[in-house]
């Protein structure tokens, strides 16, 4: 547990424990006495300033680069100083990327005074770099890549640029075997954002070579990906265009870079911690006399691979688009790619500790150029008072715009959503006053647009925004929404209402539902044979309301009676597709008043085979026992249900195809999860075509929408349509890539 | 330890320093033992319905760390109102979960406070810990900590009053959690005849009942 720095450093982050806080504390009092007084050693030293560099909101940079760089330069011929800092550096640079400018600039001071040094960081970073081309991480290797551009002035001849040449000409070689192929995209997308760095710390002669690497990614940048609409974040109405429509990723930085050439590569936005102040002149000459390297060979493979997580185009997305006055970069200019960039490796890659994400997110400006900014907290009306010229972004709407991306990120972000949430939760644990009122302008951006927001993304916010208000006492401006309660219930904006109330009572209180039942089997048996109703499935409702009931103290009671009844269940879910649908509707109409118990209880029934997937999807969708009139699919619950099941199915496919399990048992589930979609494709078409009956039921209230029904409820089905299309598209591409 | 490899920040999907120490002391023979720090021989075979691990181990091997597959998490500092359904609601976003253990009150047969989520998967437990511990639930902030599962034996260990330990003294006013320390609303009530209480410094927090 001698771990020095873990514990003193600036980021500790893990403090919202009080046990464990007091338990080290405790420890530390049980240290012997001297060590408590002696400094730590030089190489512990030189570690925790590589790690703080640049987070001072004093920037001191030049300061910290020169004394860090001393310190290394001065006792480089210890062994133990060698190696520690000889591993830091490439750790660095693929964990806290944003400092990535900074401990290069500590490299190039000490080149300056012992060129062994970069002779040695290169020799590290280049097999590194080749050995992640390898085995796909394209991140680690945009990571290293961005050290090595931020290294150009202490390179030989053409730097980086003839490796990156290299890359390209494998792009194109992708490209041209499959144009489906996202690894040449994402090879360019590296590329594109490696040359800023490159000619930000380089010499004016890199511009020919720049603008020539960017005549090639023209025609691939600049082409759309095939898979683009069915990734982006927007579902525009018939005969509209998505907001995002031409925000591929590539092709906005591909624009965006001929501008930075246009104007000679000002790139306005990065750090040049490399450049000293005019009083360490003889320094600066120093540097730029320093020996330079040969960069060592980056051998990129005969045949490249995805890597561990699959590769789709991205899309460039911003919750403060078209404000009236700019508050974050906009997508003309090189710092809205630059800056997200950032924000975004570090986010993903921080995921084992929120509070170091969330302290990024808030200190963002630490680590761009000055003036990239407005000051922190600066409230979004006073923006419009600054002086022509100056920047508007504010750091707050910077840094929660990039979480958000994550959170629209289709089809699915990095890690779990929940991070997402976490977060923002400790983002605005840090600091409320910056960070609220920017959340609140993003809350309403997203329920603004809910209409045309992909049904997932719309699911996705409902869940982030309950979530996000339990950790905060549930305050909302609610009044401000208040005239949307008298829209209809299947109106966008009031689905959201409904849906939101529901989750927070989900999280904030549950009470069983009160209510008493006298079960007679017997009698339902004979008044069901009377009437001629199937008796099996009348008593199925008998029986399962009778579950529902004994179990209604708690999960835990309703559970141990599905399994001590599990049998007999079987028996009845076994018999026929009416005494299943009959199952989940009895479930339901009992936790009516709490769906979100229904939807635990109906997994639970899912995992012990007692109902199929298929009756799930047959019930919301087909049966109308959701909801009359295609009312189901504006139900948030509903939808839920649906893409729990769908989601249960598709990671039970992955599972056996991973395990390779017998191809038989793969076929099966293969086989069964086509059928779901299929069905699920059918009754949704319907609903889009408006071709279903019951919608255009005379018997059905038309709710004062003015014959706006039949439209509304069209919509809900193109929009379940497309959510299940891309998910069905996704697990296709998925079973091709394992079959490889 | 765990592992050579260290990251440049701290990692929040460690166990507890409060678990590390409880398995140093165990597998040093050491465990229940906090008053005194000798090594009693006499305390190793002693079976206490409150040591899970480790402790029949022969001290030359390696001990296997018994959260390296972990699916489950103690979760902490819940109140006495927080349902089931909560607990699901808000855990089940790092997963499905397979079974939730509310932690009962010895006596009441009700919530005290503490509960166990055990989900399919280890990297689920992980996330947990990273994403939830630490958040809050029912206007709380909850604590979890990886633990290594249920099993039969491991039940009981709670405090004079049926509910947990830290409830016994704790001399806050907790709203969620019964308000003053039972030991303490005891005393008060009783102080009069109240006479030397063995203080117990158990402070473990362990399983339920299923009902």
């Amino acid at each position: 547990m001698a771990d020095y720095d873990r514990r003193q450093g600036g980021r500790g982050g893990g403090g919202y424990n009080r046990k464990r806080r007091y338990r080290d504390d405790d420890e530390s009092d049980h240290r012997p006495q001297r060590r408590r007084y002696n400094e730590p050693p030089l190489h512990v030293r030189i570690r925790k300033q590589l790690l703080t560099l640049a987070e001072s909101p004093l920037r001191r940079w030049h300061e910290e680069i020169q004394t860090t760089a001393h310190m290394v330069v001065d006792n480089y011929d210890k062994e133990e100083v060698r190696t520690n800092f000889l591993e830091l550096v490439p750790q660095i640079v693929v964990e806290q990327p944003l400092k990535t400018p900074f401990v290069a600039a500590v490299v190039l001071v000490a080149n300056s005074l012992k060129p062994e040094v970069a002779t040695d960081v290169l020799a590290r970073i280049a097999p590194l770099t080749e050995e992640k081309i390898k085995l796909g991480e394209w991140r680690d290797v945009k990571l290293y890549l961005k050290l090595l551009a931020c290294l150009q002035s202490c390179l030989e001849g053409d730097g980086l640029f003839p490796a990156l040449e290299e890359l390209f000409n494998r792009a194109v070689e992708l490209q041209t075997s499959n144009s489906d192929d996202t690894i040449g995209t994402e090879l360019v997308k590296i590329i594109l954002l490696t040359i800023p760095y490159a000619m930000a710390a380089g010499s004016s002669q890199a511009q020919q070579k720049a603008a020539d690497l960017m005549d090639k990614t023209d025609v691939i940048a600049s082409e759309p990906h095939a898979l683009q609409a069915l990734i982006d974040p927007h579902h525009a109405e018939k005969g509209e265009d998505s907001p995002t429509a031409n925000s591929s990723l590539i092709g906005m930085l591909q624009k965006q870079l001929q501008n930075e050439a246009l104007n000679g590569w000002e790139l306005k936005c990065l750090p040049r911690p490399w450049q000293m102040p005019l009083e360490e002149i003889e320094l600066q000459e120093k540097m730029e006399n320093a020996q330079k390297h040969p960069l060592p060979a980056i051998a990129i493979p005969e045949t490249v691979i995805t890597g561990p997580r699959p590769l789709f185009p991205e899309i460039y997305m911003s919750v403060y688009a078209n404000q009236e006055v700019e508050s974050v970069p906009p997508v003309s200019n090189v710092a809205a790619s630059l800056i997200r960039d950032g924000l975004l490796d570090t986010i993903n890659i921080m995921d084992f500790n929120r509070n170091v994400t969330a302290r990024y997110l808030i200190d963002v400006d630490c680590y761009f150029a000055d003036g990239t900014f407005v000051k922190r907290a600066t409230p979004f009306d006073r923006l419009r008072d600054i002086d022509g010229g100056r920047s508007t972004w504010k750091p707050e709407d910077v840094a929660v715009d990039a979480v958000f991306s994550q959170l629209f990120q289709l089809p699915s972000p990095e890690h779990k959503l929940v991070y997402y949430h976490s977060v923002l939760t400790e983002a605005c644990k840090l600091a409320p006053a910056a960070i609220a009122p920017s959340l609140g302008r993003a809350i309403r951006y997203a329920y603004h647009n809910i209409h045309q927001l992909d049904l997932e993304l719309g699911y996705r916010f409902l869940d982030w925004f309950t979530h996000h208000l339990s950790n905060f006492g549930f305050m909302w401006k609610w009044t401000e929404w208040a005239d949307d309660v008298d829209l209809p219930d299947i109106h966008p904006c009031k689905a959201f209402i409904i849906g939101a109330l529901d989750k927070e009572i989900r999280l904030s209180f549950a009470q069983p539902p009160d209510e008493e039942i006298q079960p007679v089997i017997a009698r339902i048996h004979a008044a069901a044979l009377e009437q001629s109703i199937d008796p099996l499935v009348s008593s199925t409702d008998v029986f399962m309301t009778a579950i529902c009931w004994v179990g209604s103290k708690s999960l835990s009671h309703v559970l141990a009676c599905i399994e001590r009844t599990k049998d007999r269940l079987l028996d009845v879910g076994a018999a026929s597709e009416a005494a299943r649908l009959q199952i989940i509707t009895s479930v339901i109409s009992y936790w009516s008043a709490q769906p979100g118990v229904a939807i635990v209880i109906i997994e639970k029934l899912l995992n012990y085979s007692i109902i199929t997937p298929g009756a799930v999807i047959d019930w919301a969708l087909v049966s109308g026992k959701a909801g009359p009139g295609g009312e189901a699919l504006s139900k948030s619950w509903v939808f839920e249900l649906v893409l729990n099941t769908v989601v249960k199915v598709t990671g039970r496919v992955r599972q056996v195809l991973t395990s390779g399990v017998a191809d038989g048992a793969a076929d099966t589930e293969v086989t069964a999860m086509r059928d779901l979609f299929k069905s699920m494709d059918d009754a949704l078409v319907s609903w889009a075509e408006g071709t279903k009956d019951q919608m255009m039921d005379p018997a059905e209230p038309m709710d004062g929408l003015g014959g706006k029904r039949v439209e509304l409820v069209q919509r809900w089905g193109e929009r379940w349509l497309r959510v299940f299309r891309r998910r069905s598209a996704i697990e296709e591409a998925h079973m091709l890539a394992t079959k490889q | 330890m765990r592992g050579g490899f260290r990251n440049t920040v701290e990692r929040l999907d460690r166990p507890s320093a409060y678990y590390l120490n409880r398995t140093i002391l165990t597998n040093s023979g050491l465990q229940n033992n906090k008053k005194g720090r000798r090594n009693d021989r006499n305390n190793r075979d002693e079976k206490d319905g409150d040591t899970e691990m480790a402790n029949n181990q022969q001290p030359e091997e390696p001990p296997e760390d018994p959260l390296r597959n972990a699916t489950t998490l103690y979760v902490g500092n819940l109140s006495f109102y927080t349902t089931e359904e909560q607990v699901y609601d808000l855990f089940s976003k790092c997963g499905e979960i397979k079974r939730l253990i509310m932690g009962l009150d010895r006596f009441n047969k009700t919530p005290c406070g503490f509960c166990f989520v055990e989900y399919y998967t280890h990297q689920d437990a992980l996330d947990c810990l990273k994403y939830l511990g630490g958040t809050k639930l029912d206007e709380r902030i909850i604590r979890t900590d990886l633990d290594p599962g249920f099993e039969e034996g491991r039940q009981y260990g709670r405090g004079k009053s049926g509910g947990q330990v830290r409830d016994e003294y704790r001399d806050d006013f907790d709203e969620g959690r019964g308000g003053l320390g039972r030991a303490i609303q005891q005393t008060e009530r009783l102080r009069e005849s109240e006479k030397n209480r063995d203080s117990e410094h158990e402070m473990r927090e362990d399983y339920g009942r299923l009902r």
